[in-house]
């Protein structure tokens, strides 16, 4: 790297990185497999595995595409070979016919190809396919995170803050900046074994109405009653109805918090989708906080000029 | 008085592919910004703002019938704009009518806007937010 390499590393980091993130200074790393769990797994004294914590350590952006909160599924194994996840996959990376760096504008459009290239990917009723492509297409000013909306459920991914208790778990995401524009998102979720309310009962929300149980040593966390105007990944235009159904899974193993999110929506999809298993690292400092995350206030899609995009 | 100059950006490394990475913004940085025109804009501070998608600086200008316009400048995250040593004004950063010349690459739109590079200031400061523009 050159002499700018440390800012632009720093900068690098911010892109993704929510407050908490910040607060632990990521170790560098060139890429971003899922951590390894190391040490023992805290259980609560009713003998569940305890989830409190500050997640989504390092979170790094390698190749442009961020770790953990919105890889799909793709693994940066070095400057020039990515992996499919799903599949298990080599995916072809920008070629380079040089040991020069890209410039911005080559390294934008390698990124924005390589976060299309995970396999897995939710499969639309065939009349949704033209305006899953458009809604992609024109995702400066469709994208709803795009316009500093909450990014809603699953898409928030693994909550960078959990503080699990007898009858509630409380799930923070502080609001990001990077490539999605979002405000802060806070669940407090029941785990006293009550039922959901009828959907039909529901008005709409961002993280709609979610209860929990446990099954063995996973807690499982059921929602419903969504607003529409959330996308369920970071791209690909991948909207939902207002009938959504999302099953959350999270398990610890030692430091690391594996997440799987499966979406139900009949309507829209020929099939229920679930995502590729995202881990997260547990913030090393255990006296780690969870610092406040900035407003959001969007001023710059009104200046786009092209239809240039992640 | 703005004095445009072209330079060529081989690689601003603003968003991208070379390990550890570059800045993402949530939009492209090149539908708004030219990558290969930069300019420099003399003025004074009117405000920072440290805020989600991007931390925003506004200036006052003065055009040439002496009137005040606003300019406004994109910067780098959070962690860039510690890094590069913006922080409180009393622990070296920004304040309110602080004069300065601001780098930056200018908007496609042609409005009075820009992604900033450098801030040069008139006590001669300097905070690099990104990378060496001359120098890529």
């Amino acid at each position: 790297m050159r002499g700018s390499g440390r800012i632009i590393a720093a900068a690098a980091a911010s892109c993704l990185l929510t407050a908490a993130v910040l607060a632990q200074e990521p170790a560098r790393r060139t890429n971003n497999a899922p951590p390894k769990p190391s040490g023992a797994t805290p259980r609560t004294a009713d003998g569940h595995p305890d989830l409190s914590g500050v997640w989504n350590g390092l979170g790094d952006n390698l190749n442009g595409v961020p770790n953990q909160i919105a890889n799909n599924g793709v693994i940066i194994e070095s400057e020039t070979s990515a992996r499919d996840l799903h599949s298990g996959q080599t995916i072809a990376v920008f070629p380079r016919n040089t040991t020069r760096g890209q410039n911005n504008e080559q390294a934008e459009r390698a990124a924005a190809l390589l976060r299309r290239s995970g396999s897995n990917r939710p499969l639309y009723k065939p009349e949704y396919w033209e305006m899953v492509k458009n809604l992609d297409h024109n995702s400066n000013e469709e994208d709803p995170s795009n316009n500093c909306m909450p990014a809603g459920v699953p898409r928030g991914g693994i909550p960078s803050y959990i503080s699990q208790h007898g009858n509630h778990v409380m799930f923070i995401y502080p609001g990001q900046g990077g490539l999605i524009a979002t405000q802060t998102m806070y669940r407090m979720i029941p785990l006293d074994g009550r039922k959901h309310t009828p959907l039909q009962d529901l008005d709409g929300t961002f993280t709609g109405e979610s209860i929990a149980r446990w099954e063995g040593d996973t807690l499982v966390v059921d929602s419903w009653g969504f607003t529409p105007n959330t996308w369920f990944d970071q791209i690909g235009g991948y909207f939902h109805g207002e009938n959504m159904h999302v099953i959350e899974r999270f398990r610890r193993d030692g430091n690391t918090l594996t997440w799987t999110a499966t979406v139900e929506d009949p309507d829209v999809l020929l099939e229920p989708w679930t995502t590729t298993p995202r881990v997260a690292l547990l913030n090393p400092r255990a006296d780690s906080l969870l610092p406040e995350s900035q407003p959001c206030s969007e001023r710059d899609l009104s200046h786009l000029v092209t239809k240039e995009h992640h | 008085m703005t004095r445009v100059r072209i330079t060529a950006l081989l690689a601003v490394s603003l968003c991208g592919v070379a390990l550890p990475g570059r800045v993402s913004a949530h939009h492209s940085i090149q539908a708004q910004f030219d990558i290969n025109k930069s300019f420099n804009i003399t003025g004074t501070v009117a405000k920072i703002e440290f805020i989600n998608p991007h931390s925003y600086l506004t200036i006052n200008v003065k055009d040439a019938d002496g009137k005040v316009q606003k300019w406004a400048f994109e910067m780098t995250g959070l962690a860039g704009l510690r890094r590069a040593g913006l922080s409180r004004a009393d622990r070296g950063g920004l304040k309110a009518g602080d004069e300065l010349t601001v780098i930056a690459l200018a908007a496609r739109d042609g409005s009075n806007s820009g992604l900033a590079q450098e801030l040069k200031m008139a006590d001669g400061r300097v905070f690099k937010l990104i990378a060496d523009i001359n120098n890529p």
